[in-house]
């Protein structure tokens, strides 16, 4: 019987702390009966051996004497925090672009490669901090039985409207290309002319680093254009005008980054380049000293093009996850709860 | 090839659905048995003998919770070969034992009308 003795001490280990002795008393007599049932006469260490494989695995024994549906976030819970999960995580990611802007604007040695590298496995593990946060607050939730509200103001014409994701909007879609023709026309006619205007003279101060890249900006423009095209005569959102489309964006992405990073080293040349130093050293004669507006006139692009990039890269994301939605978002299933008359909700 | 695959399909499905079943009836099937005292190993026995064949690992732990709720009564025998945990209906259970078995004769006859429409 010593195995049997092992087997009751190893189980009780597992078991709730309630009742434990109660219930191992009560698993030896059985086992005890069990076997002498079974065999005739002195029981064998096989005997033993095989009634414990039998009964099944410690922990599965112990596991079936605990209270009834343990869940870390339950089935009452969990829509609800696959909501809140998916806003904490977009909102997340959100603020981290946008720090990750105001940083570069104030200090534009953060924009090399490998510190970018840094910065996303940062943000990377910040998010991971906020879902598992998000995790522990809906367990706590979960353990103290806290019941979310469902059924109760629930108004049938409240529902959205049926929205058509694959749609285009033909109008924006006529009315962005033209205007990137008209952005066209202007880098190949008129790059003289790309600047920042001062009213009293109607002077031109040109940017002097947008004129290196103007040929990129127009491929990036023309791919643009050419993604416009396609989908106006496809007439709705496709997979492949999906994937076109990030691409290009990405693209433009990565031709908002040459700028913004020849516009630090341009500053940088000049000695002007953390804006917060720079504020600090303007001097009286702002607008009309040139070279401090042709600074100041650099630090507003940049900060025009940093903008641009994380309003691309957000816009990226969501085509990414519309387009990857359909593969992980299950159907949507309605539970419906069956009461018949057993009182054990409380 | 895609016989066998429906097989063993079928098979598994079938006895997830037999289990289904029979937890539905395992508290009623239960309960019928404890007017009189007994301990766990002779409840199984009992209703094997009888036709109905439940596993240690699930009777036990369903004694447990039924006392929890208050449907049954449990004391410790020390007479005979080993101390033993005897079970009976408490009266709440009594009186639970048999408007639950009139619920299940409902039941039955529902049960019985829908069938036997299912075969027309």
């Amino acid at each position: 019987m010593e195995l049997i003795d092992r087997y009751v001490r190893e189980v009780g280990r597992h078991l709730p702390r309630k009742n434990r002795t109660d219930i191992q008393a009560e698993l030896q007599s059985t086992l005890v009966d069990t076997l002498e049932a079974r065999v005739d006469g002195e029981p064998s260490l096989d005997d033993e051996v095989e009634l414990l494989r039998e009964f099944g695995s410690p922990r599965t024994v112990a596991a079936s004497y605990w209270p009834e549906g343990q869940y870390l976030i339950g089935p009452r819970l969990f829509p609800l925090f696959r909501m809140v999960v998916g806003i904490v995580m977009i909102v997340f990611v959100i603020v981290q672009l946008v720090l990750l802007g105001i940083a570069v604007v104030f200090n534009q040695e953060v924009l090399t490669f490998l510190s970018v590298l840094d910065i996303l496995s940062e943000m990377v593990g910040s998010v991971f901090t906020a879902f598992s946060i998000v995790v522990i607050v809906f367990a706590i939730l979960q353990r103290f039985d806290v019941r979310p509200e469902t059924e109760q103001e629930w108004d049938p014409r409240d529902l959205p409207n049926i929205e058509e994701t694959d749609t285009i909007n033909r109008g924006g879609t006529v009315a962005e290309i033209t205007f990137s023709l008209v952005l066209i026309a202007i880098l190949l006619f008129l790059p003289d002319k790309i600047g920042v205007v001062i009213s009293p003279g109607l002077e031109v101060i040109l940017n002097p680093v947008i004129v290196s890249y103007i040929p990129v900006i127009i491929l990036s423009i023309m791919l643009g254009i050419a993604v416009d095209v396609i989908l106006l005569w496809r007439g709705r959102w496709e997979t492949g005008t999906r994937l076109a489309k990030i691409g290009t964006n990405l693209f433009g992405i990565y031709v908002l980054y040459l700028l913004i990073t020849s516009h630090n080293a341009w500053l940088a040349q000049e000695g002007a380049a953390g804006f917060l130093s720079f504020l600090g050293s303007i001097s009286e004669d702002l607008f009309t000293n040139e070279k401090s507006t042709l600074i100041i006139s650099m630090h507003a692009f940049r900060l025009a093009f940093i903008i641009a990039l994380i309003v691309s890269v957000v816009d990226t994301i969501k085509r990414i996850y519309q387009l990857l939605k359909p593969l992980f978002i299950p159907p949507v299933t309605i539970p419906l709860p069956i009461e018949n008359g057993k009182n054990d909700r409380k | 090839m895609r016989d066998m695959m429906n097989d063993i399909d079928y098979a598994g499905m079938h006895e997830k659905l037999t289990q289904e079943l029979r937890r539905g009836i395992l508290v009623l099937a239960t309960l019928s048995q404890l007017k009189g005292a007994k301990y766990g190993y002779a409840l199984i026995e009992e209703l094997s003998n009888q036709g109905l064949d439940i596993d240690q690992g699930t009777l036990y732990p369903l004694l447990r919770r039924l006392e929890d709720q208050g449907l049954l009564e449990s004391e410790w025998n020390v007479e005979g070969s080993r101390p033993r945990r005897y079970y009976k209906l408490s009266p709440t259970g009594g009186k639970l034992l048999q408007v639950l078995t009139n619920d299940w004769q409902e039941l039955v006859t529902v049960m019985d009308g829908l069938l036997i429409e299912g075969k027309e």
